[in-house]
């Protein structure tokens, strides 16, 4: 009976969370970003299908040699599950599953069943997603695929329920965490000391591995290793719950699937007679985890880590002056203790002392320095595009304190001025102190043209003024579409998940960079007009210098209107036209 | 010149026993207030798409009045208060906030006002004194250390300036948005079921803190589902349901309007006869 209830919470649970999202494509803002995320899905994943998939996956030959890493891999990850973790067991319940479940007459097995059952969810989807992704089905056999992922998968999830029930009943018998891992580790030490030894003394040498190794030859020596002595009793169980995996179809597929089945029947007993008390961890865990939950949905990630300490102010506010500043300092000081004067001053130092140290290797293109600054000026110039991505201290994280913004007796321009100042001053110092490797480290000879110090100033300081402005209008973009859309910016268990957000950050992503490209026309064509009027007057260099200043003059200006017109926006922003507070 | 500015501020938060003496008084005593009205609003109506949550709803609140705002669940209340303190936009009408039109001289309208929520709204990266100084910026007090000092004192935070909100009690959250909502000096103050979470002792010096404040000259709109609280702190009360007006005006008026004989009836049989909800059912 009580089974038949924890049945019926779970099958309406996920029947209500569809029907909800599939009401919400109502609107049209969440079916688009269901379209293009589908589109993309079927042209990632499906467009093969009719097909029968990509390949036919390993070779034959290797097949073997394959189920053995795997075994491998999944003994690796076993042991992770003694090694790591260092809590009590605690079986993950959502707060209202605590308040409705742990008083209810329900038994501990019961619990245990009703988790099982409740992960099989992620475990179904988990192994649906890999096998789309490793695209080794041929038609039919999608289905054995799936369902091989599927084991592996479910007998990890026993695995690691039975092994956190193993730790606390060692901790109860008073064997420390640390203790536990010494010995885990001394007994793995050993085993793997035991297997070199033995490969070394019994085996023939490795294939030479200079030149272009022979895979073939390398591929059969790694077969001995694996398939003699105590190798292979040592991955015997793993092997077994891994088989299913390799099956050539459906017959091999049955024979593999016993073993691996009765595998998991071990583990399930293992999980079920081991009496632990899980409850009191399983209610601390649900605390936890729908704080943390909370700190997301409020936009403070920062909040969401386990550790936090107050981040240090970067500059001393003054009570009075324009008010966007403390919007400033307030995402500087949330941004935490790497953005402060002294932590920038350490990596300037540290540019420097290095760039110098290495200047040596730079004269002649080549050499590590000459490596490092193609790297810093790659990275300088991709910023552009990963920054605004990165660095969201912006609307994006204040966007459900939205209500407080909205009190504050400020205009609407100076609220989106002081959101977007931060990012774009760290993005804008990252920014420098790359072009400043670049400048240090660049050669003196580059494709048989001289490039002297002087020229490469005039470069990096004309990219120095101009990458600022364009940092200010990469990032008014999306805080654009915070207004625009906000609901693609909410965050946590209520917002977009699957399709949608798939779909709704590429319609973001691709929208931006147009944006991005058409706000950049006008100052790219100032740049070249005063760049081809000065070339015949000026060196090329000092040329750039100059076209660089007016052109970051403009953007600064298209910068101030994006600023103004986001004002205005945010000042009529309805927030109870959204789901963001509640009414 | 607001007439508690500056370091008298202090006392009207803080201990025990300096800024929450026994309460000694009743409620504000009601006289003829002709003081110019701090909080006017004329025939505000919000629609959530074509729902209706507010609708023409006209009051006026003066110097040292406390209204309570009640009314069932959906009544509109919390979407009033929105309204007022300018976190959302009203559909239709006007709010006046000291004389000044929330829709059209919003910053000045704004400066005037603090609206603290059920729940204190910090920001989980900022210190107890980071939210001080951020606050003081935003509102430009540029005297915000002389009366933040002792303020911190008083509410019994001075040894907590460097913790984030959540190393923080409830109780302690509480003090702190008070504490910030405070720093400007508001002549207008919203509190949205403002004993939700406290303790008795909270409880006692939230009630005092809101008189004392009434006193000084504040104009003061509660919306709460606890009707004692009103009783005990209100001088006038305004009962909403389904966004609309029922009544509104001192308690004593209310009561005697809706007491089929006596004079003595309670609030609580007051809220059941005005929003005509059935007080025995389950």
């Amino acid at each position: 009976m009580i089974a038949g209830a924890l049945f019926y919470y779970q099958r309406h649970w996920w029947f209500n969370r569809l029907l909800t999202r599939l009401r919400r494509l109502r609107q049209p803002k969440y079916l688009f970003g269901a379209i293009v995320g589908g589109l993309y899905f079927y042209w990632y994943f499906f467009r093969t299908l009719g097909r029968g998939g990509r390949s036919a996956g390993i070779p034959l030959e290797y097949q073997d040699v394959a189920q053995s890493i795997a075994s491998l891999l999944l003994l690796v990850a076993v042991l992770f599950a003694w090694i790591l973790p260092q809590s009590r067991a605690a079986l993950s319940f959502t707060e209202a599953e605590v308040a409705f479940l742990f008083p209810a007459p329900i038994g501990r097995k019961t619990l245990i069943h009703f988790k099982l059952l409740k992960s099989q969810t992620v475990i179904f989807f988990s192994a649906i997603f890999l096998t789309l992704i490793g695209r080794r089905w041929n038609g039919e056999d999608f289905l054995l695929r799936a369902l091989g992922w599927w084991l592996i998968f479910a007998t990890l999830n026993l695995h690691s329920l039975g092994s956190s029930f193993a730790r606390t009943k060692l901790m109860d018998r008073g064997l420390s965490n640390w203790l536990r891992r010494i010995l885990i580790l001394c007994a793995v030490g050993l085993v793997v000391t035991g297997i070199v030894l033995w490969v070394r003394y019994t085996l023939p040498l490795p294939p030479a591995m200079e030149g272009n190794p022979d895979l073939a030859q390398l591929g059969r020596y790694a077969n001995d290793v694996l398939h003699s002595g105590p190798i292979p009793w040592l991955l015997f169980p793993f092997r077994l719950v891994v088989a299913p995996s390799f099956a050539a179809g459906a017959g091999q597929f049955l024979l593999a699937l016993g073993p691996a089945l009765a595998v998991m029947g071990l583990l399930y007993w293992w999980v079920i007679s081991s009496n632990v008390a899980f409850e009191e961890a399983s209610v601390e865990l649900s605390r936890k985890t729908a704080e943390r939950v909370a700190a997301v949905r409020s936009g403070n990630w920062q909040a969401a880590r386990k550790t936090k300490k107050p981040g240090r102010s970067p500059f001393q506010l003054r009570p009075t002056g324009l008010p966007a500043v403390a919007l400033f300092w307030k995402n500087l000081t949330s941004a935490g203790r790497l953005v402060t004067t002294r932590a920038w001053l350490f990596l300037i130092w540290i540019v420097v002392f290095a760039g110098f140290a290495l200047h040596s290797q730079t004269r002649q293109a080549g050499g590590v320095g000459a490596g490092l600054a193609f790297f810093a000026l790659m990275l300088a110039g991709f910023s552009l595009f990963w920054g605004p991505q990165m660095l969201r201290n912006d609307l994006r994280q204040d966007l459900p304190a939205t209500d407080v913004l909205k009190m504050f007796p400020m205009p609407g321009w100076q609220v989106v001025l002081g959101e977007v100042l931060a990012p774009a001053a760290i993005l804008a110092a990252a920014q420098w102190l790359l072009l400043l490797a670049g400048l240090i480290l660049f050669p003196d000879q580059f494709n048989g043209h001289s490039i002297t110090l002087a020229q490469r100033t005039c470069y990096a300081m004309a990219a120095a003024i101009v990458l600022p402005c364009v940092d200010l209008i990469a990032l008014l973009i999306p805080n654009a579409a915070v207004l625009f859309l906000p609901a693609w910016f909410q965050l946590g268990k209520d917002g977009p998940r699957g399709f949608e957000t798939t779909g709704q950050q590429l319609i973001l992503m691709f929208g931006q960079l147009l944006v991005l490209a058409l706000s950049l026309l006008p100052a790219a064509a100032v740049f070249a007009i005063i760049f081809l009027l000065t070339s015949h007057l000026v060196p090329i260099a000092l040329g750039v210098l100059l076209g660089g200043v007016p052109a970051a003059a403009l953007l600064l200006v298209e910068a101030g209107f994006g600023i103004r017109l986001l004002g205005l926006i945010f000042e009529r922003f309805d927030l109870s036209a959204e789901i963001l507070i509640q009414g | 010149m607001f007439p508690h500015q500056g370091r008298s501020l202090v006392f009207s938060l803080g201990s025990p026993a300096v800024m929450f003496p026994r309460m000694e008084t009743a409620p504000p005593v009601i006289t003829q207030n002709a003081a110019p009205a701090l909080i006017e609003v004329e025939g505000l109506t919000k629609l959530y798409s074509d729902f209706p949550a507010v609708t023409d709803l006209s009051f006026a609140v003066r110097p040292g009045e406390v209204i309570g705002l009640v009314g069932p669940n959906g009544a509109g209340k919390t979407t009033t208060l929105r309204c007022l303190a300018g976190i959302i936009p009203a559909t239709r009408g006007s709010v006046r906030i000291c004389g000044r039109d929330l829709a059209t001289q919003t910053i000045e309208a704004k400066r005037r006002l603090a609206f603290f929520s059920d729940e204190p709204r910090l920001f989980d990266y900022l210190t107890v004194e980071q939210h001080l100084i951020f606050t003081a910026r935003i509102y430009g007090v540029a005297n915000y250390r002389e009366i933040a000092r002792p303020l911190l004192e008083e509410l019994e935070m001075a040894d907590k300036t460097d913790k984030l909100p959540g190393e923080l009690s409830r109780g302690m959250k509480q003090k702190l948005a008070i504490a910030c909502g405070l720093l400007h000096s508001p002549e207008v103050i919203f509190f949205d079921e403002p004993l939700t979470g406290l303790d008795p002792i909270g409880i006692r010096r939230m009630k005092d803190s809101i008189l004392k404040r009434s006193r000084a000259g504040a104009a003061i709109l509660i919306s709460s589902h606890l009707l004692h609280l009103l009783e005990e702190v209100c001088s006038h009360v305004l009962i909403l349901k389904n966004g609309r007006k029922i009544v509104d005006g001192s308690l004593g008026e209310v009561r005697q309007k809706f007491s089929e004989q006596s004079g003595d009836t309670s609030f609580e049989e007051v809220f059941f006869r005005a929003t005509g909800e059935n007080k025995d059912a389950p």
